[in-house]
């Protein structure tokens, strides 16, 4: 595999390096440009696990269909995707293809088909637009290279642009509110398959302070599955459904203890009961709550199943903001935020706090923002003003940054263009996509700091160990803090916090001391004992 | 405890599943009568030199699982020295868990003698035991 210098380029110098290999191409293609800067169009396509959103620019919303091949018990004939579904008239029992593994397009052959309808005719010819397209945070490489196949050598786009959904919503969020481009704002992006928070410190992702957490749309729909089906009608079939269900009756509370007495009250007292009819895909197509008052219903409804929901409609979404509830070992969103802006820089921690957008379909939860305020108030020190921003379409938000995004000046520089595909291959092209909007620039910050304490540790190692000061303590001190430097990223967040250089770099000063094979292990040992309560410090 | 960290994480597969049943499909014989995906859609004439490849075509020249990815990626970023998708992933809360009963929902401050699960009330006790206790599971 061949190593890269790991370029850390800003957009500024991305950009004037685009212009550089621009001019290799030719003059023809500058002159094409400046004509096409009046009216510059593109296909927008933000491709997410469960939907893809995809428009043109000119569109003032996208159309959203379903990413997945879905065949149903009724049908044999026939697979449906997208949003095909609407033309199948028993949609009980739907079987799922996904083309995406938690979040990550690993199904090729669901993918491929769902994509092709989407650039057929029925949706969004793409035209000889340019065409930006969504990835997830950290795309694998062989999804990249599979993805430019496909784009360029497939639907032959004559030019591409590539980057994550929140990259977009931010720029959409910054244009909104009319705040420069710098702004420092948090991004939380809460999907189907994960939910990632995502600072942004300048304009760039600052990837020090990204979290993960792997509740997503999908498990809390599984879930609701799950305790439906074991405390009232088998339903593990039937995700389809249950997801409407959770879609139109869950939501989000501001004090689950509070809400649960509620929820035990029996009789009128208790206001969080809903019966909801589920469909029969008969006379029902779509299930609705049921309302007590409407008796001219109640006819229709006689011979339907009728799912009673009780304290399901808030314990279910609680495990955004708690995993621990099902066992998760994960904090929860709103704590996951605290700990993405206290891992930023001091300087930035305030003003990032000040700019919280909450964007994917599990804000949809009624009462999701105000939740997410107040949890994140509790925890945050009370001098910092908050604000938390909900747009009205959470789904099609980053969809709609692309609009901003083609505004950008020199956004035609960042446009990849077939001939460059052909001419530099993936590997370069993809590293102009990642590197975009993101900043790896801090992780020098932290450097020195570990730098230090590895001093520190030599310094309680010479003596604790050995039992003597070392004569090549101070020649070991610099081998050690360059490696350290270089294994800084590692340690620093996966957790195992095995020092892997410390270990292997006595082979080097090996022949200087003269120090047995076991004295070495020993400090091997140690290290990871120092290391716990050092690696406190940062974050 | 080896069950519970088994049962755990059958559960966790379980919430990631794209489906519980099996595909109704399956039992199809595959004939020339039954439409491809192709025959769903419009062909698009764009493609000029090379034949379109098939939906097959990158499926197996990319075929590679969520943990091959994972891995390659994460041996990538440590030659690389750059954040990756391992180290992104939440720690470990600061709160403690909070126990909900596994029958009813509502708080469930008692846990099953033979399997730890939670409940709230003897009547929750009962259900549970006769249900989902996995005492006599493997």
């Amino acid at each position: 595999m061949s190593t890269f210098e790991p370029r850390t380029y800003s957009r500024l110098s991305d950009r004037s390096k685009a212009k550089r290999r621009r001019s290799s191409i030719g003059p023809n293609e500058s002159n094409k440009e400046h004509r096409k800067d009046t009216n510059l169009r593109a296909v927008i396509v933000d491709s997410g696990a469960y939907t893809i959103k995809v428009g043109l620019s000119t569109d003032e919303n996208p159309t959203i269909l379903a990413n997945c091949i879905m065949k149903a018990k009724s049908e044999r004939k026939r697979l449906f995707i997208g949003n095909q579904i609407n033309e199948c008239r028993d949609c009980s029992g739907l079987y799922f293809l996904l083309p995406c593994e938690r979040g990550y397009i690993t199904k090729w052959d669901v993918q491929k088909p769902v994509w092709d309808y989407v650039f057929s005719k029925n949706i969004c010819p793409i035209n000889d637009n340019p065409v930006i397209v969504t990835q997830p945070l950290f795309n694998f490489k062989s999804i990249q290279d599979c993805m430019d196949e496909i784009f360029f050598e497939e639907y032959e786009v004559p030019s591409m642009f590539r980057l994550n959904p929140t990259d977009l919503a931010r720029l959409k969020y910054v244009e909104d509110h009319n705040l420069s481009d710098k702004v420092p704002c948090v991004i939380v992006d809460t999907g189907f398959s994960f939910t990632h928070i995502i600072p942004y410190i300048n304009g760039n992702k600052y990837l020090n302070g990204v979290r993960r957490l792997n509740v997503g749309g999908k498990l809390l729909t599984n879930h609701l599955k799950d305790i439906i089906s074991y405390r009232q009608y088998n339903v593990m079939e039937e995700t389809y459904v249950i997801n409407q269900v959770k879609e139109d009756t869950c939501y989000v509370v501001k004090d689950v203890k509070e809400e649960l007495k509620k929820a035990a009250k029996s009789g009128i007292a208790n206001d969080i009961i809903r019966n909801y009819v589920l469909p029969d895909f008969n006379n029902i197509r779509r299930g609705y709550i049921q309302d007590p008052n409407n008796t001219n219903q109640k006819e229709k409804e006689e011979n339907c199943q009728i799912l009673r929901l009780n304290n399901e409609r808030f314990i279910v979404p609680e495990i955004l903001f708690h995993p621990s509830d099902i066992g998760m070992k994960s904090m929860g969103i709103a704590e996951a935020v605290v700990k993405a802006i206290y891992c930023c820089p001091k300087d930035q921690q305030e003003n990032l706090a000040k700019n919280i957008v909450v964007i994917g379909g599990n804000c949809k939860f009624p009462g999701f923002k105000e939740r997410m305020y107040a949890e994140l108030r509790s925890q945050l020190p009370h001098i910092w003003d908050i604000n938390v921003y909900q747009p009205d379409d959470p789904i099609s938000y980053s969809w709609k940054g692309g609009k901003p995004l083609l505004k950008t000046p020199d956004f035609k520089s960042f446009l990849v263009t077939k001939e460059e595909y052909e001419e530099l291959g993936s590997t370069i092209i993809q590293q102009r996509f990642n590197t975009w909007m993101t900043d790896n620039s801090l992780v020098k910050e932290e450097q020195k700091k570990t730098i230090e304490e590895y001093r520190y540790l030599d310094k309680i190692k010479g003596r604790t160990i050995f039992g003597k000061q070392e004569n090549g303590n101070s020649t070991e001190i610099k081998t050690y803090s360059d490696t350290s430097s270089s294994t800084t990223m590692g340690q620093e967040n996966s957790g195992s916090g095995t020092p892997v250089s410390l270990v292997d770099e006595p082979e080097s000063t090996n022949g200087s001391e003269e120090t047995s094979q076991d004295s070495f292990e020993q400090i091997s040992e140690l290290d990871t004992g120092i290391n716990k309560p050092v690696k406190k410090n940062y974050c | 405890m080896k069950l519970l960290k088994r049962r755990h994480r059958k559960v966790m597969e379980l919430l990631e599943s794209d489906n519980y049943h099996d595909d109704p499909h399956a039992d199809l014989v595959m004939s020339k009568k039954i439409p491809k995906f192709d025959d769903n859609l419009e062909h698009r004439s764009t493609r000029t030199k090379k034949k379109e490849r098939t939906a097959e075509y990158y499926q197996i020249k990319y075929r590679k699982n969520f943990q091959q990815l994972v891995d390659e990626d994460r041996s990538e970023a440590e030659t690389n020295k750059r954040v990756s998708y391992m180290d992104i992933q939440c720690e470990e809360s600061l709160m403690p868990p909070r126990h909900f009963c596994a029958v009813c929902g509502f708080l469930g401050q008692y846990s099953c003698l033979s399997c730890g699960t939670r409940f709230c009330s003897i009547r929750c006790m009962d259900t549970h035991a006769d249900t989902r206790c996995l005492k006599w599971a493997a």
